[in-house]
């Protein structure tokens, strides 16, 4: 016997929601922006993440990469590498997707407030804290010095150009930019995301920094963070793993003891720190 | 623009291409997505205009090689079906004994009039965009691939062993019953078919990606095996190690 | 509530009643096969084994079943997706007690907001009729456990005493079955001191037990992660999830879509998934963050012996032994990996 459910009653049941721009940001990197059918605010926080679906294809954790004080839509921007993503490149303006969530506890903006942010970002990490650093923007007074730090692996892949350029010219934001490996047409600063640590002064005891790269940068990030004097608890890191259900039932996220997806995926050093499998 | 299939057969019983023959509810359905323009099982008419290449047959002469070969560089997509093409199967164990003594075996005083070369899987001879091995191939999963290619998504062909898919069947463990079985490092996809039907597992899936063989030859010598027996329960369907394309 | 008492004979023809009947859509129950047990749909009465050691798999599968349509859709331009919960209504009989502690468990992790309405459902249309385990299997340990009886996650419970059973009543559900098709009396103060004696009997028969009481576990668990005792009992692991198929409180599935040959519509689908197998905590990146045999066999050591009861406070491991069974290399009882622990430490 089939029982049809009330919408609210399913976990699994996605919000429908339209393709309304999507725009290449590199070759294999694309940013897409939604409006959800029933013209709702998706009301989520910098730092949280939605569960995406093609009909057919499947469904996939994406960061939510704009920022809440953008109204009506939602950015997500995405590395095509699995059959969602993949899908997502080929999708037309005017498409329907799913949504569900937005999922995790994204990243701890009120405690945030009259401190300075130094947000670290590699690679397509960038993609979630650019939620977080356009909320700062557009809030300029929630935080008192706004610091980004941003490094990829060659200048080709730098995302979203148009932005960093924005950035870097705000009297109010200081960035500082590197890539890992370029030829001569680069003129900016060369070597990894630590690198630049030597480049920033910071008050330790009164800065919060949030980290977001791939796993292999968090070791030496946090690092340079400790040696910089900022205190455990204010390390702020993002961490990947395969939430597939985003409502702390699959069993897939889960890192020692906690469902990513639902405790996290935002955690900062003095808990990760207790973590065997977490960095 | 439905996309244009063509099936071609190597060395092989044929079965394979039977049993994808075999879709009685499907077919017509099948029909409405796809082209069929070569199919020697059939029909009679040939192209060689296809977009996608279904294989079946292991690789077991100069001119199966030459004829892949041309296959591979005509078709977008090459998928292999069932254990020959995907593994080598069967016939790899001839490998074993020299080609010419295999020739002889079973040509008589005819073996010179033939060639043969040491059997191999598609893999072996040119990259394979999808292989679903199996003996005979498994039509419902021949059906998702299908339905996945036709959606623009990678199919997913299960790395995991046999065990996992036996269990949620819910058969009591062929070693319980006294006998043994491939399941242990046999790569799943059949929902243990031949286990639920009162046999074991011959692995006519292959391995899995990252096998414990060593464990898994352990059980089989606590079950009674001797080292040949496991050699030859493992050598049915994966004789073949010469790796791929 | 009250104890009744039911001769064997009276419980057989309660169960040709209800089968006979059709006021629920399935009555399910132990069977057997190939010398093993399972659940499986009755057609009379004769086919229930109620003097069972284990069954092969545990009845979380008419709860959380091995795969089960999450959502349709239609493909293209408007999917209109709808969720799907198939849900009938089953009496099943002749659950243990630590499959009973487990489904208390498999309910508190699909109940947690956000609650999942399936499971939930399909547990509210279900009569479950228990009972007690008094020839435990070779590998059980859930007398350690404190799972060899149980006061609740039952509608009724029953004790063999010989002739007849002690029918402990869990729910007015279960006293209303009862009196609407069974001929039961009040139970007498022998009956009760019979099933008292049996009880007791019962747990000399575990073959297997804990070297520590159960709730040291996770104290046990936090002070040896890296003990050599998971490298080498994970080096024979096979990686073929068997364990984790076989178990109660095992709860994870992965979701797949698939669609109709038409390709004008479709199904969201979850199915049981394993931490044991290789690929469960692979990214679509390709970054798998548990690649290695042994941590994830340490991985579903902790969350039998420690997350899942620190997250809902209830063991995630009852000691039913099906894992054990199951195992081909003998790694998988949880009870032997933390008496070796408790050993090292």
């Amino acid at each position: 016997m089939e029982m049809h459910l009330t919408p609210q009653a399913s976990i699994h049941l996605p919000r429908l929601a339209e393709l309304v721009r999507a725009e290449d940001i590199t070759r294999v990197e694309r940013v897409y922006e939604f409006k959800l059918a029933d013209g709702a605010e998706l009301g989520h926080r910098p730092g949280q993440f939605v569960e995406v679906s093609l009909f057919g294809i499947g469904e996939a954790p994406i960061s939510i990469s704009s920022s809440p004080t953008k109204r009506g839509t939602f950015e997500i921007a995405v590395r095509a590498v699995g059959n969602v993503t993949n899908a997502l490149q080929k999708l037309e303006v005017g498409s329907t997707v799913g949504i569900r969530g937005p999922f995790g506890n994204g990243f701890p903006v009120e405690e945030f407030k009259n401190k300075d942010l130094l947000i670290v970002a590699g690679g397509i990490g960038l993609f979630p804290v650019r939620s977080l650093i356009n909320f700062v923007r557009d809030n300029r007074a929630h935080v008192n010095r706004l610091i980004i730090v941003f490094g990829c692996r060659r200048p080709e892949e730098r995302l979203f150009c148009d932005e960093l350029a924005t950035w870097s010219q705000c009297e109010q934001t200081e960035f500082l930019e590197t890539v890992d490996t370029c030829d001569e047409s680069w003129t900016g600063n060369v070597g990894v995301v630590t690198s630049l640590f030597p480049k920033i002064d910071i008050d330790a005891e009164d800065t919060y920094a949030v980290v977001v790269g791939p796993p292999v940068m968090y070791r030496f990030v946090v690092n340079e963070c400790l040696k910089k004097g900022i205190p455990e608890d204010q390390i702020v890191l993002s961490l990947e793993r395969r939430m597939k259900c985003g409502v702390g039932k699959c069993g897939h996220c889960q890192m020692d003891g906690s469902y990513v997806c639902q405790d996290g995926p935002v955690y900062t050093y003095s808990v990760l720190k207790q973590m065997k499998e977490a960095i | 623009m439905k996309p244009k299939v063509a099936f071609f057969d190597f060395t092989s019983c044929e079965g394979c291409q039977l049993e994808v023959l075999n879709f009685e509810q499907e077919v017509l359905q099948l029909l409405n997505l796809l082209e069929i323009v070569n199919f020697r099982e059939l029909m009679t008419e040939r192209s060689d205009d296809y977009d996608i290449a279904i294989i079946d047959g292991a690789i077991s002469t100069d001119a199966d090689v030459a004829r892949i070969k041309e296959i591979r560089e005509r078709a977008s997509i090459l998928i292999t079906i069932g254990a020959c093409s995907s593994l080598g199967g069967v016939n790899c164990l001839k490998n074993a004994y020299p080609m010419e003594e295999v020739l002889s075996v079973v040509y008589g005083d005819a073996a010179g009039y033939y060639n043969t070369i040491p059997a191999r899987p598609v893999s072996a001879v040119v990259p394979v965009d999808y292989a679903l091995p199996q003996c005979p191939v498994n039509k419902a999963e021949f059906l998702e691939v299908v339905k996945a290619l036709l959606l623009g998504k990678k199919p997913e062909i299960p790395n995991y062993p046999v065990c996992a898919e036996c269990k949620m069947a819910e058969n009591a463990c062929v070693f319980d019953l006294g006998r043994t079985c491939l399941g242990p490092v046999t790569r799943a996809g059949c929902n243990a078919l031949c286990v639920t039907w009162g046999r074991h597992c011959w692995g006519c899936r292959g391995l899995v990606d990252d096998p414990n063989v060593d464990a898994a030859t352990d059980v089989l010598k606590e079950h009674g095996l001797t080292a040949e027996d496991i050699v030859n329960k493992f050598r049915i369907y994966t004789a073949w190690t010469g790796g791929s394309e | 509530m009250e104890d009744k008492v039911i001769s064997k004979a009276d419980f057989s023809s309660m169960v040709d009643r209800l089968i006979q009947e059709g006021e629920y859509d399935s009555i399910e129950g132990v069977k057997t096969k190939d010398g093993k047990y399972f659940f499986g749909s009755l057609t009379n009465s004769g086919e229930l084994c109620l003097d069972y050691d284990v069954t092969l798999l545990p009845p979380k599968k008419y709860f959380l079943p091995q795969r089960e349509t999450v959502i349709t859709f239609r493909q293209g331009e408007r999917p209109a997706p709808e969720p799907v919960a198939e849900a009938s209504s089953v009496v099943l009989i002749g659950v243990h007690p630590y499959d009973l502690k487990a489904m208390e468990l498999c309910e508190a992790v699909y109940s947690a907001p956000p609650a999942d309405p399936n499971l939930m459902i399909r547990k509210s249309k279900t009569v479950v009729i228990g009972v007690d385990c008094l020839n435990p299997n070779p590998q059980s340990f859930s007398a350690s456990m404190g799972f060899a009886t149980t006061e609740s996650g039952y509608d009724l419970m029953l004790t063999d005493i010989g002739d007849s059973y002690v029918v402990s009543v869990g729910t007015d559900r279960g006293a209303d079955l009862l009196a609407r098709y069974g001929r039961a009396a009040d139970a007498t103060a022998t009956n009760l001191a019979r099933r008292d004696e049996v009880r007791e009997m019962s747990l000399g028969r575990y073959e297997k037990s804990l070297s520590m009481p159960a709730d040291e576990i996770p104290a046990i668990l936090n002070e040896t992660w890296d003990s050599r005792v998971f490298a080498e009992k994970s080096e024979v692991c096979l990686s073929c999830g068997s364990c984790v198929m076989v178990c109660p409180t095992c709860v994870c599935f992965d979701v797949e879509d698939t669609v109709a040959l038409s390709l004008d519509s479709g199904e969201r689908y979850r199915k049981w998934d394993s931490c044991m197998l290789t690929d469960f905590a692979k990214v679509a990146t390709g970054e798998n963050f548990r690649e290695d045999r042994e941590s994830r066999f340490r991985h579903r050591m902790h969350r039998k012996g420690k997350y899942l009861l620190e997250r809902y406070d209830k063991p995630g491991c009852v000691g039913c032994g099906r894992c054990g069974l199951a195992c081909l290399v003998d790694i998988a009882l949880p009870a032997d990996t933390y008496n070796l622990l408790k050993e090292a430490s």
